[in-house]
């Protein structure tokens, strides 16, 4: 741009023309930093200067606006410019400095007029660019406001964990001006580091770790482990109502100049910011655990499926006996066992067990029950020999400490014998006609419990009218409001009192008698129970 | 997550596109700055910078690309933005960038709008 420019020591009635474009630059808003460059072009030709450099406070320091000529620094300090100083021109706001120094006299002589001009154009300027710098803090202070409410909008819209986390994090260094952050949240107990961001950051960090509680309270420096090597670091909790679920710690905020630490109000913003971002995870969490819930549910009627299956529907028919299975877990799946089984040459199998604990590790011990048991009645009759192999297969393929209780018995329908061995099972009970009442006690422990485990066969025999009962602790166990167990007396007092029922109704008995003993009490344990009645020869 | 800045440049007959990628801040803008700087001095009147890789910018990032507008406008060229995040979008437009340097959502009408 070819502008006419007032000459070295130029008066204005001189050079109108050149004076009224200065007046024209000076009222136009956009072209300040023009006018400024033109104005020290001419005030270093009026004063014969090599060089000068037009510097604007900004802040502490001094921001070089404008030079004619090389070697002027970008910054300065106050103290470079201060009153006295060689080769300096003070101005309001700002300063000029002079090369070589002698030629600033001319501030005072030929170019007084021009440096008076220069003075109200850099304060003119200085104000633009304050206003400027206030209206980009005043909207900056929205886009502030703006992540608050995007974070809290995110509460009805994001349900993507990942996407949530990774915006929180970076929305929080965006927000604060921070070089680097990482964001933890609580798992098994201890704070873990999510993500991070511009450096290493802490794998985890102890949930009860004092100096990062000071840290959280902004009472404390962040502990050095945490963000190492950040010089200025603040950290707020990301709680909810029910209680603490992580933390975000930001490092190094930049200004610049360079690195500072985070005023007061920075605390203030964070802490804001947290709590949506509490609110926006913990909606992702629960909606993550209802999904895990809805799985774990629906794997759960899958394994109760597969367990029915496991347990037989039906009995095999047995001509002049009855013969009727029942269970009921106390759980979806449970870990009571029976068995109902056809053998070569007419002999009938029965099995309960009891599989130490509850849930789906006993449900798993069952199916290791089932198939074992069947797998052995190829090699084995139903005795001691089986029970023996069957604890060594199950020692072998169980957690310790896991064993199961079994009642296993052979029936010989023709003579009645019942042979049995029972391994640390409740002991049976045989209701003979006349009402004494037989028990089936235990020959040896628990499959399972200990290894070289042996057995004993133990025998009776059902005359017509005796009825067997084999059952799990579930029923005799079964407690009362007052903690008082349902016992094998009342149990033998029930088969006793119907002991002619037809044995499904008689187990239905049983069901009704222990659900009135326990009066609204909840199962606490598995129930199973298998009757044998050699029935009476019809006249 | 990556969180290294890098600052690239394509020159396409008068026109420049510079490319970002991670977090434009006071490191960052100032390489901005730089490059931006030495495309106008290599006599560049219209750049573009395209935000694909960036998904986080702060306030001092923000300054300088304002200053860099300025100095744009003080040269009489023009600058305009691509491939912007949603959320930098909003943040430029609250920070008034829109009003002297556009957004465009590809490279390609960018391009064509910086040159038409």
């Amino acid at each position: 741009m070819s502008l006419p420019l007032p000459g070295p020591g130029s008066d204005p009635a001189a050079e109108p023309e050149a004076w009224g474009r200065l007046l024209e630059l000076a009222r136009e808003e956009s072209a300040d930093h023009l006018l400024l460059r033109h104005l020290v072009e001419v005030w270093a030709r009026t004063s014969g200067a090599r060089g000068v450099a037009l510097y604007l406070e900004q802040g502490e320091l001094l921001r070089r606006e404008v030079a004619i000529g090389d070697g002027f620094p970008s910054i300065l300090e106050r103290d470079d410019v201060a009153d006295g100083a060689a080769g300096v021109v003070p101005l309001p706001g700002g300063a000029l400095v002079v090369e070589p120094p002698e030629a600033a006299a001319a501030a005072a002589g030929a170019a007084a007029q021009l440096t008076l001009l220069l003075g109200a154009a850099a304060t003119n300027r200085r104000l633009k660019q304050q206003i400027k710098a206030e209206r980009f803090q005043v909207n900056y202070r929205i886009v502030e406001l703006e992540a608050l409410y995007d974070v809290g909008l995110a509460v009805a819209g994001t349900l993507d964990r990942e996407r949530l986390a990774e915006e929180v994090l970076l929305r929080a260094i965006s927000l604060l001006d921070a070089r680097r952050a990482a964001l933890y949240l609580i798992e098994n107990g201890s704070y873990r580091l999510d993500r991070a961001f511009g450096g290493a950051a802490a794998a985890d960090v102890a949930v009860a770790d004092p100096e990062l509680a000071r840290f959280l309270a902004g009472e404390g420096p962040a502990p050095a482990a945490l963000l190492p090597g950040a010089r200025y670091a603040i950290g707020v909790p990301i709680q909810v109502e029910a209680g603490p679920r992580g933390f975000l710690a930001v490092g190094d905020k930049e200004t610049r100049r360079g690195l500072a630490p985070f005023p007061e109000g920075d605390r203030r913003i964070l802490v804001l910011f947290a709590t949506q971002a509490a609110l926006a995870l913990e909606n992702v969490r629960l909606h993550q655990q209802a999904l895990e819930n809805e799985r774990m549910a629906r794997e759960m009627e899958l394994a109760a499926e597969i367990q029915r299956l496991i347990l037989p529907t039906g009995a095999p028919p047995v001509p002049g006996y009855s013969l009727f299975g029942w269970n009921r877990p106390a759980r979806q799946v449970g870990g009571d066992y029976f068995d109902l089984l056809s053998l070569p040459g007419g002999q009938i199998g029965l099995a309960v067990g009891d599989v130490s604990g509850k849930g789906v590790p006993a449900a798993l011990m069952v199916s290791t029950l089932h198939s074992g048991l069947r797998l052995l009645l190829d090699r084995f009759p139903p005795g001691p020999e089986l029970v023996e192999a069957l604890s060594a297969h199950v020692l072998a393929s169980s957690a310790p400490s896991k064993y199961i209780t079994l009642l296993l018995a052979e029936l010989d329908p023709g003579s009645g014998a019942l042979r049995y061995v029972n391994a640390g099972h409740n002991p049976g009970l045989l209701l003979r006609r006349d009402g004494e009442v037989e028990l089936l006690d235990a020959s040896g422990l628990p499959v399972g419990l200990l290894p070289g485990s042996r057995y004993q066969a133990r025998a009776v025999v059902l005359a017509p009218g005796d009825l067997v009962c084999l059952y799990s602790d579930g029923i005799t166990e079964c407690l009362s409001p007052g903690d008082e167990e349902f016992g094998t007396d009342r149990l033998a007092a029930l088969l006793a009192e119907h002991r002619d029922l037809p044995l499904a109704e008689l187990v239905e008995a049983i069901d009704e008698a222990t659900c009135a003993f326990g009066a609204g009490t909840p199962q606490g344990d598995d129930q199973t129970l298998v009757l044998l009645r050699r029935e009476e020869e019809k006249a | 997550m990556t969180d290294n800045s890098t600052v690239t440049a394509d020159r396409r007959d008068g026109l420049a596109v510079i490319y970002t990628r991670g977090y434009i801040n006071n490191q960052a803008g100032e390489e901005i700055a730089r490059v931006a700087y030495s495309l106008i001095d290599e006599g560049h009147k219209a750049l573009l910078l395209n935000l694909e890789g960036t998904t986080i910018v702060n306030s001092i990032g923000i300054s300088i690309l304002i200053e860099i507008i300025e100095k744009m406008i003080e040269i009489g060229g023009r600058l305009a933005f691509c491939r912007l995040t949603p959320t930098i979008d909003k943040t430029f437009h609250i920070m008034g960038l829109t009003q002297y340097a556009p957004i465009y959502g590809d490279e390609a009408t960018a391009v064509a709008a910086l040159r038409g």
